[in-house]
């Protein structure tokens, strides 16, 4: 449902669209009832004249289950969201399907550099593509991901993909991720990472696999005759 | 009309007529103002951060730097994945909105007093005297700038960030964009330097100068 508002473009953005929604109905449900039931009874119960005000200590039962029940409904909801969740946890995060291919992304102040591995699909080849602020990647292909940082933290954020993880200087962060959806996607850094953090855009190009290989042949011999670097394309403003 | 809704309406229009512009009218902001966005790595005088690898800006002409802020708009200069410390200018580049405010803060970086760099560099001079021969065209026998030849001027220019310079026009991480006309030149020019050795001296040499 969300993915009619919301762009939804990874094979995983579904279920967690599904996981937000269901904690938005679940926890929406009991809060529009509760806010209804105290704001019935502030009228019900409102000042009269003549009528005292009466102190309730709560040790009647019945009484108690206005506190009491709602308890429950809490604890057995929240198992129901963390067994939702943990699920989708461990389809994103902790198992990893096979990967067709395996990009690097190195975040700085502040800007993204992406190292594509070239038509042989392999990084630290001659082949490999950089680029900066501009990743490229093929529909319905699946992508591993090494984030690595050359100073601060920054986080690696792909709002359409639902994908987000921080970059972390010293350590190859890991994840991947399946664009289902062509075209042009933000990417955005999601960790204030310094006085230019709000100027630190990128784009991800999601292509079909023809525009993709001429994409990358368009580069390559540049980069495999071992001159200077292909050149980036992330200039356009 | 009651008395509160005829006091809402006055108040309403009043507000009203503070939103008015006249037509042609842009939003100014001063090249002063735009300048505090450069100061948290440039410094409040312009004077620069070698800690983190910021040069002083303080003098340089007002061509200079507004070329400069061009290249880094358009990506003509850092745009190299290995041009760490120009990839973190690129963004704040584009802090600017159109020419006329790169115009003013150009304007406002060239009327700060240049500020003498401190000495991180180690070098011979005198030999750096020898190759420096070959820079006078563009940047002057006092290291003054020519801006006829685009040469900015170098006499202030910290020797840390010059030899920084000279090894990205060597490795192409600065002046290889086909676009940068006058990078491709000091590309060409850099190339005398065979080594860092060279490069070093040349910038001790430079480090001497007195416009």
């Amino acid at each position: 449902m969300i993915s009619r508002y919301l762009e939804s473009a990874s094979s995983f953005s579904g279920d967690i669209d599904d996981l937000v929604l269901w904690i938005t109905l679940i926890t929406g449900f009991w809060f529009l009832l509760a806010q209804g039931i105290f704001i019935g009874l502030v009228l019900k119960f409102n000042q009269r004249p003549g009528v005292r005000a009466k102190y309730v200590s709560g040790e009647d039962p019945k009484e108690k289950r206005w506190v009491a029940w709602p308890h429950y409904a809490t604890l057995i909801f929240d198992v129901i969201i963390l067994v939702a969740a943990i699920r989708v946890w461990t389809n994103v995060k902790i198992e990893q399907p096979p990967l067709d291919e395996t990009v690097r992304v190195v975040a700085q102040q502040w800007a993204w550099t992406f190292i594509h591995p070239g038509p042989d699909g392999k990084l630290d080849t001659a082949d490999d593509i950089r680029t900066v602020d501009e990743l490229h990647v093929e529909k319905g292909k699946t992508y591993g991901f090494e984030l690595t940082s050359r100073d601060v933290l920054h986080s690696f954020s792909v709002p359409v993909f639902r994908l987000k993880q921080d970059v972390i200087p010293g350590r190859i962060i890991k994840g991947w991720f399946k664009p289902t959806m062509l075209g042009q996607f933000d990417i955005q850094c999601t960790e204030i990472c310094g006085i230019g953090h709000a100027l630190m855009p990128g784009r991800i190009l999601v292509e079909d696999h023809d525009a993709h290989e001429s994409w990358m042949k368009a580069l390559v011999p540049v980069a495999a005759a071992g001159g200077t670097p292909a050149p980036t394309t992330g200039g356009t403003k | 009309m009651h008395p509160t809704v005829r006091i809402m309406l006055f108040a309403a229009a009043l507000s009203a007529t503070a939103c008015y512009r006249p037509d042609g009218a842009t939003a100014t902001i001063s090249g002063k103002e735009m300048f505090r966005a450069c100061t948290s790595c440039h410094m409040d005088h312009g004077q620069g951060n070698p800690a983190i690898q910021a040069p002083a800006i303080a003098g340089l002409p007002d061509w200079y730097v507004e070329s400069q802020i061009t290249k880094f708009r358009t990506g003509v200069r850092g745009a190299h994945p290995d041009d760490y410390e120009g990839l973190r200018m690129r963004p704040m580049s584009r802090q600017m909105m159109n020419a006329d405010e790169v115009k003013a803060v150009s304007a406002y970086v060239a009327s700060l007093p240049p500020v003498k760099s401190e000495h991180l560099v180690e070098g011979d001079a005198a030999a750096g005297a020898a190759s420096y021969a070959t820079c006078v065209a563009c940047h002057g026998v006092r290291g003054e700038g020519n801006a006829t030849t685009k040469g900015p001027p170098l006499a202030h220019q910290p020797d840390w960030y010059m030899l920084a310079q000279l090894k990205k026009f060597k490795a192409g991480v600065r002046g290889a964009n086909p676009n940068d006309t006058t990078g491709a030149t000091m590309r060409a020019m850099s190339s005398i330097l065979v080594d860092e050795q060279m490069m070093k001296n040349v910038v001790a040499y430079v480090a001497t100068l007195n416009p």
